[in-house]
């Protein structure tokens, strides 16, 4: 949906992307080190929108409306903040509940902000053969109808992975920077045009 | 929070101690989720905004704006509203 509407309202670069296609960017988990040892106790206690039960899990998992992310706050002072759908508001994210943590009283920094992961996705709009993609792309494929319906594509370079369904929606994931994920999507799209589906069931 | 403050005024003033008014308050606990679970077949539910939400020693809070109420035969909507829940298998141990 909202890929549609970007794709109406600015024109693709055709130069950068063939396929005319651009992946959304739907999740991006980052990592960042507030470098001091936290009370996650005394922060689950203090904090709006924040669970800690150190009996299932170690860490306080907080979350803010804008932007709309989760954060995973660690006692040695490691956060990772996941949801944002751009590095930007990853980073905005981040700092965000340094912010938090910095006003319960924690002398906390913002140090080695790395992006770690970028999922994207998008839809060629055509059903595509697996098996046959599976069959002559044997060496990166794994196609197990009966375990996931979807093809599994680990692309050497970009090293991504991707999931191909028959339906010619992808996801893409496994990307540091958003230019590995648009690389990887020009890299397959010839490969998706190739096996291409003609024949639909759901013909009328 | 009556009841709390009740105790907490006995217990300054020395008519009680505290450690009965604890067991007080431990009983009054019991006997209300007994209450609920025997006597209580009326069901509620609450419908709102969620403001806030803390789940910390095995409490959870919530603050919802605009909440409405609804049961078989009356509905309310409550501008702000706090509800504290803990899981009532860990009340009877």
């Amino acid at each position: 949906m909202a890929d549609q509407v970007l794709e109406g309202s600015q024109p693709v670069d055709l130069s950068k992307h063939p396929s005319g296609i651009v992946p959304t960017l739907q999740n991006i988990v980052s990592t960042v080190n507030l470098d001091c040892k936290l009370d996650l106790k005394a922060i689950a206690l203090q904090a709006r929108n924040a669970e800690y039960n150190p009996k299932r899990f170690a860490a306080v998992i907080m979350r803010i409306r804008e932007p709309k992310t989760t954060a995973l706050i660690f006692a040695s002072g490691k956060m990772v903040c996941t949801g944002a759908k751009s590095e930007q508001q990853s980073k905005l994210a981040a700092r965000k509940y340094a912010r938090i943590i910095q006003k319960l009283g924690f002398p906390a920094k913002f140090k080695d902000f790395k992006i770690q992961n970028i999922v994207g996705s998008c839809d060629v709009k055509f059903p595509i053969r697996l098996e046959g993609l599976a069959y002559s792309h044997g060496a990166f494929s794994s196609y197990e109808p009966e375990l996931f319906p979807g093809l599994i594509y680990r692309m050497k370079q970009p090293k991504i992975v991707l999931l191909i369904f028959v339906s010619g929606k992808i996801v893409l994931t496994g990307a540091k920077v958003r230019d590995e994920t648009y690389t990887a999507f020009e890299n397959i799209y010839p490969v998706l045009t190739e096996f291409r589906k003609n024949q639909q069931w759901y013909d009328f | 929070m009556c009841l709390t403050e009740t105790l907490d005024e006995m217990v300054s003033n020395g008519i009680l101690s505290p450690e009965l008014a604890i067991q007080v308050l431990v009983q009054f606990d019991k006997s209300m989720t007994e209450a609920l679970e025997s006597q209580v077949k009326s069901k509620v539910t609450i419908k709102g905004h969620l403001h806030t939400y803390r789940f910390c020693d095995n409490v959870w809070t919530f603050i919802l704006q605009d909440a409405l109420f609804k049961s078989e035969d009356f509905q309310e909507t409550v501008g702000r509203v706090k509800i504290v829940a803990c899981d009532s298998k860990l009340l009877s141990q």
